[in-house]
C-alpha cells in the first residue's frame, strides 16, 4: 500500500514550511496593510539611507591619498570577520533552540524521517533565521563599496554568491557547537561557563584594546608607520584560515579587477563549504540524535551540584521556604506581593534559560569593555569637539545597546507567557497590573545598568559634573521610553503560539519595536546634539530648554502611547 | 509486535523506567496504567525513539528502535500526549504531508484519510486552518494522520484527552478494530474504564517498574480485588 515513488523528505519539509511561511505573511498583511506597508517602507528606506551614508563615508575615506584604500580594505576585512563571529554566535543560539527545544523536531523524529534529514532541515532553517538580518544590514555597505570603486556590473552578482557560500560555514559550525553544548554541558555548567567566558572576554578585550602612543612628530614624519601600528589591532581579520578572509579577499580583488585572485578565493570558499556541508549533511545526524536524547534524559543540574557537595536537595515542606531571591525581592520590590511574585517568576524563568541571558551578557560585556577602555585615550582628547562627540556617541551606543536588549528580552515577555497566559489572566492581579509590573521592573533594571554605564563613560572622559548628570538623566529617560515601547508593542502584537523568543522577536511586532527604537534614538540623539548648550557650537538657553522639552515630550509620547494601547489590548484579551 | 527487554531509563539520579520487560503480541490491545510520574510517557518516548534507553532495548515488529529507527517508525503510529501540528496548514494538507512522509500513494492516502476523517467527523474541518480548530478537533486530526498509513503497531499516549464522549467511543472502536485486524495497540491512559472495557491485557506501572501485568481477570485473581480501581490503588499506594 505504501509503495509510491518516494518524494525526498527534504522537499516535503521545504514545501510544508514554505506554505506555512507564505500564509503567515499573507495573514500579517491582511491583518494590517498599513503596518505591512510601513515595514516595507522601512526596509527600503534603511537600504537607501544606509547606502547613501556608507557611500559618502567611503568616498570621504578614499579621498586620503594612499591611506584611504588601505583603511577601506581593512574595514571590509573587519566587517566580514565580525560578521563571521556574530553569525557563529547567532547560529549557536538559534540552532540550540531549533534542534533541541522545537516541537516540530520531536514530531519529525517520531516519523520515519532519518535523523540526518531532520538535522539537515533544521540547520537550513536556523541558518536562514540567524543570517537574514545581518545580511540585510551589511548589503548597503557592500553595495556602497562597489560603487565607490566603480566595480563592474558583475560584482553585484558575484558578491551575493560569495556571501551565500560564506554564511553556510557559520551555520554548520554553529550547529556543531550547539550539538556539543547540548550533549556535554548541562544548564548549570553552561551558566557558570558563560559567566566565566564573559569575564574572560571583558579582560581580554580590555587588555587587547590598549592605546598606542603616537607623538606629533611621528604623525608628521612617519605616517605609514603610525597607520601600521594603529591597524595592528585589526590584523586578526587577515588571518588566512578565517572564512571571512576568503570572502573579503574575493570581493576586494574582484573590485580591483584581479579576477584570478577572486576565482582562487571563490574556490577556497566553495571547497570548504562543500566539505563542511558534506560532513554536516551526511555524518552529523547521529550526533544530533545522541545529543537530543541526552538533553531529553538530563537530570537536574542542581541535583548534581548538591550531590557534588554531598548535600541532598531539600524536600517536603522545606522546599516551600523562601529562597534568597524571594528574600531579596521582598526587600527591593515595594509593590504588592502578587506583582513581586510575578517579577520573581520572570527572573527565575530568565535565569534558567541560558540562551536568554547569555546574549545579554555578551552585549553588556562588550559595552563594559569599551567603557573601561575609554580611560586609556580620554587624556588624548584635548579638543572639546572630540570630547563632546565621544560623549554623545557613548550615549548613542548605550541607548542602541539598550534598544537591542529591550527588543530581544522585554518585547517577548507577554508572548512567552504563551499558553500559560490564563494563569495571570485569571488571577486577581489583572492584565493591567501585570503589564505595569513587567514594565516597571524592566525599566528599573535598565535604568540602573544604563545610567551607571553612561555615568562611568562620562567620568572616564573627565567631563564636568553637570554634563554627567545631563547624559545620565537622558539615558534614564530613554530607558523609560524603550521599555514602555517594548512592553506596549509586546502586548499589542503577542504571539502565544511560539515558545522560541528569537522567532517571536523576528515577527512583525518585534521588527516594528526595533525599528521604532532605533529611529527614536537617532532622532533624539540628533535633537539633543543640535540643541546642546555646550557642544557643536552651543545654543542659547531657550533653544536648549526647548530641545530638552521636545525630548521629554517625544519620549513620553513614544513610550506611553504603545504602553496604553498594550494595556487596553491586554485588558480586552480573550484567553 | 512490541518487545521490550530490560528497559531502563535514567534522568540524572532519577530512574524513570526501571528494568521493564514486556512483550505485546500482534493483535493485542494493551493498556498501560500508572499514577503521574510512574514512567509511562518515558517508556512510550523510548518506544517512539525520541530517547535512547540507558540500558535494554525496544523492538517494533522485530526492528530495534535504537539500531533501525526508520524501519521501526515506518511500522508504527505514535500520538504523544500533546501532538504537534502545523498551524497554518489545513487538516487535508497535513494528512497529505504525513502520508508522503510514510511513502503513501496519493490514491491510498486520500482514501484512508477520507475514511478516517469521516469516522471522526472531520469533514467540515478538512479545509480550515488547523490553528482555528478546537483542542479536541486537533487531537482527532493527529489521530487520523497517525493511523492512515495502516501501521502494524499503534502507540498512543493519553489519546482520550480532549475528546468528547462520542469521539472517545469512535477512537475506542477503531482501536479495537485495529487490534482485531492484527495490529498491536499500546495505549497509556488514566481512565481505568478504558482499560476495563478495551484491554486484552493491562500493565500497571509504579515508580518506573511494571508492578503488574495481565488481563483484568488475571489481575483480579492475583490481587483478590473486585475492581480495577482497588487493584490499581493498592498496587500504587506509596504508604502500603
Amino acid at each position: 500500500m505504501n509503495d509510491a515513488k518516494p518524494i525526498p523528505h527534504w522537499r516535503l519539509l521545504a514545501g510544508v514550511n514554505r506554505t506555512q511561511s507564505w500564509r503567515r505573511l499573507k495573514s500579517a498583511v491582511a491583518h494590517s496593510r498599513l503596518h505591512a506597508f510601513l515595514m516595507g517602507l522601512f526596509v527600503l528606506s534603511y537600504t537607501l539611507l544606509a547606502y547613501a551614508l556608507f557611500h559618502k563615508a567611503l568616498q570621504f575615506t578614499s579621498s586620503f591619498p594612499g591611506l584611504g584604500p588601505v583603511l577601506i580594505e581593512r574595514m571590509i576585512f573587519l566587517l566580514f570577520s565580525f560578521l563571521f563571529l556574530l553569525l557563529l554566535l547567532s547560529n549557536v543560539i538559534i540552532n540550540f533552540t531549533n534542534l533541541f527545544r522545537n516541537r516540530e523536531t520531536h514530531f519529525l523524529l517520531s516519523l520515519p524521517v532519518p535523523h540526518q534529514v531532520v538535522y539537515r532541515w533544521k540547520i537550513f532553517e536556523s541558518g536562514i533565521l540567524a543570517s537574514w538580518a545581518f545580511l540585510l544590514l551589511i548589503a548597503p555597505l557592500v553595495a556602497a563599496y562597489g560603487t565607490t570603486y566603480n566595480a563592474p556590473w558583475h560584482f553585484y552578482f558575484v558578491t551575493p554568491l560569495f556571501v551565500a557560500l560564506f554564511v553556510v560555514l557559520p551555520a554548520i559550525l554553529g550547529s556543531w557547537a550547539a550539538i556539543g553544548l547540548a550533549r556535554w554541558v548541562d544548564r548549570l555548567a553552561f551558566q557558570v561557563a558563560a559567566v566565566l567566558a564573559v569575564i574572560v572576554l571583558i579582560v581580554f578585550v580590555s587588555s587587547w584594546l590598549q592605546p598606542e602612543t603616537v607623538t606629533d612628530e611621528m604623525l608628521e614624519t612617519r605616517v605609514l608607520d603610525v597607520v601600521d601600528r594603529l591597524l595592528s589591532r585589526t590584523r586578526f581579520s587577515l588571518f588566512p584560515f578565517l572564512p571571512s578572509y576568503w570572502v573579503s579577499s574575493g570581493i576586494t580583488q574582484w573590485v580591483e579587477g584581479a579576477l584570478m585572485g577572486t576565482f582562487f578565493f571563490g574556490l577556497v570558499l566553495l571547497s570548504h563549504t562543500l566539505f563542511f556541508g558534506y560532513l554536516a549533511s551526511t555524518c552529523t545526524g547521529g550526533f544530533f540524535y545522541g545529543a537530543l536524547s541526552a538533553v531529553n534524559s538530563r537530570g537536574s543540574g542542581a541535583a548534581a551540584f548538591w550531590k557534588f557537595w554531598r548535600r541532598k536537595p531539600r524536600l517536603g515542606q522545606a522546599a516551600f521556604e523562601p529562597k534568597p531571591l524571594d528574600r531579596w525581592a521582598k526587600r527591593l520590590w515595594w509593590g504588592s506581593a502578587d506583582t513581586r511574585s510575578l517579577i520573581v517568576k520572570d527572573i527565575r524563568t530568565f535565569w534558567r534559560d541560558a540562551t536568554q541571558w547569555g546574549q545579554s551578557l555578551i552585549l553588556l560585556g562588550l559595552l563594559v569593555a569599551y567603557i573601561v577602555n575609554l580611560r586609556h585615550f580620554s587624556h588624548r582628547l584635548t579638543s572639546d569637539f572630540w570630547i563632546n562627540l565621544t560623549s554623545y556617541l557613548n550615549l548613542g551606543a548605550c541607548a542602541l545597546n539598550l534598544a537591542t536588549l529591550t527588543t530581544r528580552f522585554v518585547f517577548p515577555q507577554i508572548s512567552l507567557e504563551g499558553k500559560r497566559i490564563w494563569i495571570i489572566g485569571m488571577a486577581p492581579l489583572g492584565m493591567r497590573r501585570t503589564l505595569m509590573a513587567k514594565f516597571l521592573f524592566s525599566t528599573a533594571v535598565s535604568m540602573i545598568v544604563t545610567m551607571a554605564l553612561v555615568g562611568a563613560s562620562c567620568a572616564m572622559l573627565s567631563i564636568p559634573l553637570e554634563r554627567i548628570l545631563y547624559f545620565t538623566l537622558t539615558v534614564g529617560v530613554m530607558a523609560f521610553t524603550l521599555n514602555a515601547l517594548a512592553v506596549g508593542l509586546g502586548a499589542v502584537y503577542p504571539n502565544f503560539r511560539e515558545d522560541n523568543p528569537s522567532k517571536i522577536v523576528s515577527g512583525f511586532g518585534g521588527t516594528l519595536c526595533l525599528v521604532l527604537s532605533f529611529l527614536y534614538i537617532i532622532g533624539m540623539l540628533s535633537l539633543m546634539a543640535a540643541t546642546s548648550r555646550w557642544a557643536f557650537g552651543g545654543s542659547s538657553a531657550v533653544i536648549f530648554g526647548l530641545g530638552w522639552a521636545l525630548f521629554l515630550g517625544g519620549s513620553f509620547l513614544l513610550g506611553w502611547l504603545p504602553l496604553r494601547t498594550g494595556i487596553r489590548k491586554m485588558a480586552n484579551l480573550e484567553i | 509486535m512490541i518487545e521490550i527487554e530490560q528497559l531502563t531509563k535514567q534522568f540524572g539520579d532519577l530512574r524513570a523506567v526501571d528494568d521493564i520487560s514486556l512483550a505485546v503480541p500482534a493483535g493485542e490491545f494493551f493498556v498501560i496504567l500508572g499514577p503521574n510520574a510512574a514512567g509511562k510517557t518515558t517508556t512510550i518516548k523510548v518506544m517512539a525513539g525520541l530517547m535512547k534507553p540507558t540500558s535494554g532495548s525496544v523492538r517494533i515488529c522485530g526492528s530495534d528502535i535504537g539500531t533501525s529507527p526508520i524501519e521501526a517508525r515506518r511500522r508504527m503510529a505514535y500520538v504523544p500526549d500533546f501532538p504537534f501540528l502545523y498551524d497554518k496548514l489545513t487538516p487535508a494538507e497535513f494528512f497529505r504531508f504525513t502520508g508522503k512522509l510514510f511513502g503513501m500513494k496519493d490514491a491510498t492516502m486520500e482514501a484512508e484519510a477520507e475514511h478516517l476523517a469521516k469516522r471522526f467527523n472531520l469533514g467540515e474541518f478538512l479545509a480550515k486552518p488547523i490553528e482555528s480548530l478546537s483542542h479536541g478537533t486537533k487531537q482527532r486530526v493527529a489521530i487520523v494522520s497517525a493511523l492512515m498509513h495502516s501501521p502494524e503497531v499503534v502507540v498512543f499516549d493519553e489519546p482520550m484527552v480532549g475528546l468528547d464522549p462520542h469521539h472517545s467511543r469512535v477512537l475506542k472502536d477503531i482501536l479495537r478494530e485495529q487490534a482485531d485486524a492484527g495490529v498491536t495497540v499500546f495505549v497509556s491512559t488514566h481512565q481505568l474504564s478504558v482499560a476495563e472495557e478495551m484491554a486484552d491485557r493491562i500493565g500497571i506501572m509504579h515508580q518506573g517498574r511494571l508492578v503488574a501485568v495481565g488481563s483484568h481477570e488475571e489481575l483480579q485473581a492475583a490481587n483478590r480485588d473486585s475492581t480495577l480501581e482497588s487493584i490499581f490503588l493498592s498496587l500504587t499506594d506509596d504508604d502500603a
